[in-house]
């Protein structure tokens, strides 16, 4: 082989390398774990119970009239865009444990139509506390001045985020949680699947 | 000139100063009532659960030649029905809050969209699922009442 074909074809190798390894890790799950609660309130080990699947994770409460449904939709929308959903689930926590029990987030499972490849998970509050720090997830109780009578009645300011995590447990890749176009992420999800 | 005549051209005067009077009269009217209409369209509620809340959305039309403000809303489905503006503040977080009552300009459009501002209905008194509808009733400054019956629906 000529010294150029032998660049050429080494370059040409290094391509596909690099395409194959698809986005850098974020945040590496792949030896931690906290105990969650699904909505039939069955312990859940994250991200331990997701190895072996590709996940695609969002954050919402279920006392969000705007935002969180239209996160939910998102994630709807990326469901229905994959051609195969083979060994990928669809994760949703909630950053509000106080209000959103396992039967709440059933609730919400169910007024969104969202079928088994759907976890809503929520969890003591300690634990969500910790998982949400450790994915830089923000959730902050705010009151709303005309409801200020009732502490119980709160809003949250929240991160609008959506990651996706590999089989290893390994957080891949995030977007903006409402906008993103569901393509952009069914394309990232064939490069880690 | 005779008595005749007199009494014609009073009487001319008189319908002529009257039909003044009149018309003055009407542009007052023109000048104080209120034309054209101001119009909700394009509404849609999301689902919820009774005591949880939901969220609404639609366009108001401001159709007439004066400005118009929005002063409060009411919902037969909600406990309490107020407008609010979901916003991105520092890092991208998202947050909400209530926005103040909206001056929506002759010939202008106020569109209420998911992520940004939307009728928050809080407290609902029954269940929402999709094919139920809802009425909402706003309340502006000049043409009063409105009122829209909206379809409730999924997001796409």
């Amino acid at each position: 082989m000529k010294p150029t074909h032998f660049s050429i074809w080494i370059i040409f190798l290094l391509l596909i390398a690099l395409a194959s390894c698809g986005p850098e890790t974020i945040i590496d799950l792949g030896n931690e774990s906290f105990t969650l609660l699904d909505t039939d309130s069955t312990e859940v080990q994250f991200p331990n119970d997701y190895k072996g699947k590709t996940t695609v994770i969002s954050f919402i409460y279920t006392h969000c009239p705007d935002v969180c449904p239209a996160i939910t939709a998102n994630m709807k929308n990326i469901q229905e865009e994959l051609e195969d959903t083979t060994d990928i689930r669809f994760v949703e926590l909630t950053f509000d444990p106080e209000r959103d029990t396992p039967s709440a987030l059933a609730k919400y499972k169910k007024l969104y139509d969202l079928n088994d490849q759907f976890s809503l998970l929520t969890g003591s509050s300690s634990e969500i506390d910790s998982l949400l720090n450790r994915l830089n997830i923000v959730a902050q109780k705010t009151q709303i001045d005309s409801l200020q009578q009732d502490s119980s009645d709160y809003f949250m300011n929240h991160s609008n985020t959506i990651y996706l995590m590999d089989k290893q447990g390994r957080i891949r890749t995030e977007y903006p949680a409402n906008v993103v176009p569901p393509e952009h992420v069914s394309e990232d999800l064939q490069k880690i699947h | 000139m005779n008595s005749s005549r007199l009494i014609l051209l009073t009487g001319l005067v008189v319908v002529g100063i009257s039909a003044c009077i009149s018309n003055e009269s009407t542009e007052e009217q023109h000048e104080e009532g209120i034309f054209g209409k101001v119009e909700l369209s394009d509404g849609w509620v999301r689902p919820g659960s009774e005591g949880g809340m939901s969220a609404a959305y639609l366009t108001i039309n401001n159709g007439t030649a004066s400005g118009d403000t929005l002063e409060s809303i009411s919902s037969n489905i909600a406990e309490k029905a107020e407008l609010h503006e979901s916003y991105k503040g520092e890092n991208g977080i998202i947050g909400m809050r209530p926005a103040s009552q909206p001056v929506i300009s002759s010939g202008e459009k106020l569109h209420m969209s998911p992520g940004r501002l939307h009728i928050m209905l809080h407290d609902l008194n029954k269940d929402l699922s999709i094919g139920d509808s809802v009425d909402i009733t706003m309340t502006f400054s000049r043409v009063n009442t409105q009122s829209i019956r909206l379809p409730v629906k999924s997001q796409h």
